[in-house]
């Protein structure tokens, strides 16, 4: 029996969302930039955005048909939803969050046992949400979604908010739930490296589109494979630092790559890609910093493309980057073919693929 | 405690529909928002007396609502406690909106929507999360309110008149005693215990407010 049909249409100006989906389950990724329409994609399926049109059925029954059919509140569609802000309410305990639903399992069901255990949740439950970490609040807004007996969870960027070590952590978690509890899900994600360790499925959004379906390793993994990155480096392997979770490449001209741990062998070569818009630019090296990648580049080209400007840049002789910035921030960057610039790139915002 | 009693029952009277309109004002996206707003703000900014003189043209013998009530319980409004209470709770009912709508916006929309993805409908919603969430405001509100009847002259003396035990006010005393001969020591005395009541409300709102924000912060 499919989970989850949808049809989806909705015209933002800007850009128009145009998909049709399914899923058999157990977990459906959804994967692309920022602003190619999954969270929307998400929120149309909770319930949460009515879009120009829509057809939605979830284990065979129809949520929503738009127009010219019903709609089902949101209350009432049997559909998990924990997006990368845990949204716990601050005013109720870890116990009373978790038994907010009024059709929830109870916690000394089996069931509910069960959620507690594998997301670790016993010893957090008398605690106020102002107390607890990103890493707990995310586990607390997953066991508040799991017992509610949802039919389908879906999960809007869940790991994106937190750093590396606690998002390895939950994803870790998420692999329980889909393997222990076993609920359907669908997961939304510009991280490939999330998706190839939960999905079964994958879908690659861009600009609103389907641009290619398949299993994740098909879809997001190799050069010249649809991924939706601008940047997409062959660079060999230097070193790994599994202590930080990261492995280092050669970028050539003295300068090193730092991206999340790898299998790949040092000497080898790897693809790495990073999206242009999460990278940021400033004239001067910046000191106190928490990124790693601070790359020296000298800019080639700036070229307009609606309200951004798109920096081609070279990272000494052989490699090129791209960035996009505002058209305000390249005007008062002054940026400009020749002029030298330091790029700045988190770690965890690199793919090796 | 004339004072008090009106003070308090102007509060009541406004709370259900205070926090119902101020909700709406918060959420309701609509044209015609700005006109319901401007109605509700309306008694905030016309002088007091203009207010009284139109409660008077609807509570009144001769108005819609004065001859209805008596029609039905032979009793009148004007010129009684419950004027008082009206006038009261008609000017103070703005500063209770107010800090109401305001309080609703501070509540993350999100987590109302959370609220219904969980299985809790519009109203389970609105009890469970964004009326908790938007304590502040109300306490805050009411605090306001009260504190305004107890100051409260110009709609009350139109609607309410001066009757000693029945409609006379600290404000309304404080006036008559101003036009006694040796009245200053009981003018005295009102503003003292207007000023006192005043303060303890206000105190009593911002310890409250301040524990609440320790709570969830």
């Amino acid at each position: 029996m499919s989970i989850v049909e949808a049809t989806i249409k909705h015209d933002f100006g800007r850009f128009a969302l145009d998909v049709k989906l399914s899923s058999d389950g157990p977990v459906l990724g959804i994967f692309g930039p920022s602003g190619s329409g999954k969270s929307t994609i998400l929120s149309v399926i909770a319930g949460l955005f009515l879009p120009h049109v829509a057809d939605i059925s979830v284990r065979s029954r129809t949520v929503c048909r738009y127009p010219g059919g019903s709609i089902v509140p949101p209350e009432k569609r049997e559909v998990g939803y924990v997006t990368q802000d845990a949204l716990l309410f601050p005013h109720l305990s870890v116990r009373r969050n978790l038994t907010f639903a009024p059709r929830h399992a109870s916690l000394d069901s089996l069931g509910g046992k069960r959620i507690i255990e594998v997301l670790k949740l016993g010893p957090l439950l008398e605690r106020a949400p102002a107390k607890l970490s990103g890493g707990e609040k995310q586990r607390v807004a997953l066991g508040r979604a799991l017992l509610s007996e949802p039919q389908l969870l879906l999960l809007d960027e869940p790991m994106s908010a937190l750093d590396s070590s606690l998002a390895r952590e939950v994803l870790a978690l998420l692999l329980d739930v889909k393997q222990v509890l076993q609920v359907p899900m669908i997961i939304v994600s510009h991280r490939a490296s999330e998706l190839q360790a939960l999905a079964d499925d994958c879908i690659v959004l861009n600009d609103g589109h389907i641009a290619a379906r398949g299993k994740p390793l098909e879809v997001l993994a190799g050069p010249g494979r649809v991924s939706g990155f601008d940047n997409i480096l062959r660079l060999e392997v230097m070193r790994h630092e599994p202590a930080k979770g990261i492995t280092w490449f050669n970028l050539g001209n003295g300068q090193e790559l730092a991206a999340p741990l790898c299998s790949a062998q040092p000497g080898s070569r790897a693809s790495v890609g990073i999206f242009a818009d999460e990278i940021i630019l400033c004239l001067e090296k910046p000191v106190g910093l928490s990124a790693r990648n601070v790359l020296r580049a000298s800019v080639r080209e700036v070229t307009e493309a609606g309200q951004d400007a798109i920096v081609k840049m070279m990272l000494g002789d052989t490699q090129s980057l791209i960035a996009h910035v505002t058209h305000a921030a390249a005007s008062e960057l002054d940026l400009k073919p020749g002029r030298e610039v330091y790029a700045i790139v988190k770690s965890a915002g690199c793919v090796v693929l | 405690m004339l004072t008090l009693r009106v003070g308090a029952l102007s509060v009541a009277v406004s709370l259900v529909p205070g926090i119902l309109i101020g909700w709406l004002l918060a959420r309701w996206e609509s044209p015609l928002r700005a006109l319901v707003q401007g109605m509700v703000m309306l008694p905030l900014v016309l002088p007091p007396v203009v207010t009284g003189y139109l409660l008077l043209r609807v509570f009144g013998r001769g108005g819609p609502l004065g001859a209805a009530y008596e029609a039905i319980t032979g009793g009148r409004i004007a010129f009684t406690t419950m004027a008082c209470v009206i006038a009261a709770a008609v000017v103070g009912f703005p500063l209770l909106v107010e800090s109401i709508r305001l309080s609703v916006l501070g509540v993350d929309k999100r987590l109302e929507q959370t609220s219904r993805t969980l299985g809790r409908g519009r109203f389970g919603t609105f009890l469970r999360v964004t009326l908790p969430l938007s304590l502040p405001g109300i306490v805050g509100g009411s605090v306001l309110t009260f504190a305004r009847s107890l100051g409260e002259f110009g709609a009350t003396i139109i609607l309410a008149g001066d009757i000693e035990g029945e409609t006379r006010t600290i404000p309304i005393a404080v006036y008559s005693a101003l036009n006694a001969v040796d009245g200053e020591a009981a003018v005295w005395r009102f503003v003292a215990v207007s000023v006192a009541l005043s303060l303890a409300a206000l105190m009593l709102a911002f310890a409250f407010m301040s524990w609440q924000r320790r709570r969830l912060a």
